[in-house]
């Protein structure tokens, strides 16, 4: 059993449900439907894919949300399509074993595997060491003859929450450790499962990556922010603001720029995939997006305040200082003048 | 560079810096100019200079309309275009939702806000208008000698703030978005830092000097 095709027919799927996962996945990833054959093709012929997934500074929510992709692939089809040789919270083997399977699937698969990065890396420290070797050491070593990297989730793409300020073990994101490599983010916290199975389905069936942005994100899902997308943009164009969380005004879907959404500037597939079976997605639920899926949204302190507010704050006293000084300044070299005025007559 | 902490950085310490540098350099300005010790005085006020004073800052724009025609006829462009132009650009500096926002967190009180098509309507006529009095600038032969690099500099930076403002919202989309928004609020930065040390300051300057005016006519006892 080693096509997609085949693994739907196992579990129990019809050949109806294969083509429909097909045709959803040819239309997430913005390919043109005289694509659809090929695709179909291709996971009627081609092997599953080799998978190495390695976990650092993370909370493997991202891993969470990738089993979870329900709304393009089942589940357990999923587990068994993706050939996951190594993953240390989804794998049976603890130890050495754990260790020994990876490395006997390193030598296989040599330039074939995919590897799946969810975490931060600390190059200058010890920190998530395994087997002796420490993240940084684990990366590179898996890295070496992969035939793509993929960061899964905020942390891996940015440096996420490990890196937040005051950053204390040095965390950098996977395309900063392993510079000069081409590196896929498919950021989020978490990303939405669906994406990142569709980005390593387009890897599988077109042997290629599909076409990224200038951060290495897939244009398909990140090309636009969520607020291009969001269903309360109408309400955001004509000045219509909710006051605060679940008011008659958010109810009737008012913008929720007033508190807090950073949905101008976060570029994610929430208004248009959405979670849970695509169900719904935080702005829907009448929360604002705090930008998950863009560096550094940790230290954007200022999750319930609007986007358009000074960070740090800006009140009274702060332009009472500002004045207080620049009318120093003014009395004082008004004052020398005169002296020097004075002194000349 | 990655834009969106190009973002942070300019809508965090680059605009306090700013809004400091504003405040700082306005009063600045301001105490100079009253402290700059004009001579004394000695003659004996013919009217009442106070009230003139008052007058004057009360009505002052109303009186204006008496010489309407006759400086209309022949400064139309400047009437219009000035007009156009300022109600846009303050229209959209305190009335635009983002922009009411910000004014809230600074002086504790939020403008009432407009919405989108309004705002486009500003910044358009702010847009045409500005470009209208720089060309008038450019072509008549008393403004050319009035006007120096300080105006067409400062007519570039607020066509910059408002173009950028109007390219972000209405036309650019995804990754394009946040740069228009970081060419915005930097320009919107550099004019704030710009202005106490121009001429552009004189919305400060205004109830001073027609205070001042106001106060030499009622010494004058001058009837106008
Ligand atoms: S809720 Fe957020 S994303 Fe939606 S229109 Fe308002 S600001 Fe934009
Ligand atoms: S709506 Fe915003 S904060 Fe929420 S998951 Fe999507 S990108 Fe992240």
């Amino acid at each position: 059993m080693n096509t997609l095709s085949e693994i739907f027919r196992k579990r129990g799927y019809s050949r109806r449900d294969f083509l429909k996962f097909a045709s959803l996945t040819t239309a997430l990833l913005g390919l043109p439907p005289s694509m659809f054959p090929e695709i179909v093709h291709a996971l009627e012929t081609k092997p599953k894919p080799v998978v190495i997934w390695l976990e650092f500074q993370d909370c493997a929510g991202c891993s969470e949300s990738f089993i979870r992709s329900t709304t393009i692939m089942p589940t357990e089809v999923l587990l068994d399509f993706i050939s996951l040789e190594y993953h240390e919270t989804l794998m049976a083997p603890a130890g050495e074993y754990a260790e020994e399977s990876k490395k006997e699937a390193m030598e296989r698969y040599k330039g074939k595997y995919i590897l799946v990065v969810e975490g931060s890396v600390t190059p200058n420290g010890v920190y998530c060491t395994v087997g002796g070797k420490s993240n940084y050491e684990l990366l590179k070593e898996a890295a070496e003859n992969t035939a793509a990297v993929v960061s899964v989730g905020s942390c891996a793409s940015w440096g996420g929450i490990p890196k937040a300020e005051p950053n204390p073990t040095g965390a950098v994101p996977v395309y900063e450790a392993l510079k000069g490599k081409q590196v896929v983010n498919i950021p989020g916290c978490p990303p939405i499962g669906d994406v990142m199975v569709a980005t390593i389905v387009h890897f599988l069936a077109l042997g290629k990556l599909p076409p990224l942005d200038n951060l290495g994100r897939p244009k398909t899902f990140y090309g636009q922010t969520i607020h291009d997308r969001c269903y309360r943009r109408a309400f955001y164009n004509a000045g219509k603001f909710a006051e605060s969380f679940d008011d008659e005004k958010a109810r009737n879907g008012y913008c929720l720029y007033k508190v807090g959404c950073k949905g101008p500037i976060t570029r994610n597939a929430c208004p248009t995939i959405r979670w849970n079976g695509g169900l719904s997605f935080p702005i829907q639920s009448g929360h604002p997006c705090f930008g998950c899926s863009e560096p550094d949204f940790w230290d954007r302190g200022f999750i319930y305040r609007p986007l358009s507010v000074v960070e740090t704050g800006f009140g009274v006293e702060k332009i009472a200082a500002g004045v207080a000084v620049g009318a120093a300044a003014g009395a004082g070299i008004a004052w020398i003048n005169k002296k020097l005025r004075g002194g000349k007559k | 560079m990655i834009d969106v902490e190009f973002y942070d950085f300019v809508r965090g310490p680059l605009l306090e810096f700013a809004l400091y540098f504003f405040f700082a350099g306005i009063a600045y300005r301001f105490l100079r100019v009253l402290l700059l010790g004009l001579p004394k005085d000695y003659a004996k006020p013919k009217g009442n200079p106070l009230a003139k004073a008052i007058e004057k800052i009360a009505l002052k724009p109303t009186q204006g309309w008496r010489f309407f025609m006759e400086v209309f006829a022949h400064r139309g462009i400047q009437y219009i275009g000035g007009f156009l132009f300022h109600v846009g650009f303050l229209g959209l500096t305190f009335f635009v939702p983002q922009h009411a926002f910000l004014w809230k967190e600074i002086i504790g009180f939020e403008p009432p806000y407009m919405p989108q098509l309004v705002a486009d309507i500003l910044a358009y006529s702010a847009l045409f208008s500005l470009f209208a009095l720089t060309v008038h600038r450019v072509f008549n032969p008393v403004l050319k000698l009035l006007t120096g690099k300080d105006e067409y500099f400062a007519n570039i930076l607020i066509g910059i703030v408002i173009f950028t403002g109007l390219f972000a919202t209405r036309w650019s989309g995804g990754g394009l978005y946040v740069w228009m928004l970081n060419l915005h609020m930097l320009s919107a930065v550099i004019l704030i830092i710009y202005i106490p040390f121009s001429r552009l300051s004189h919305f400060v300057y205004y109830f001073l000097s027609v205070f001042f005016y106001g106060w030499n006519v009622g010494k004058r006892g001058v009837s106008f």
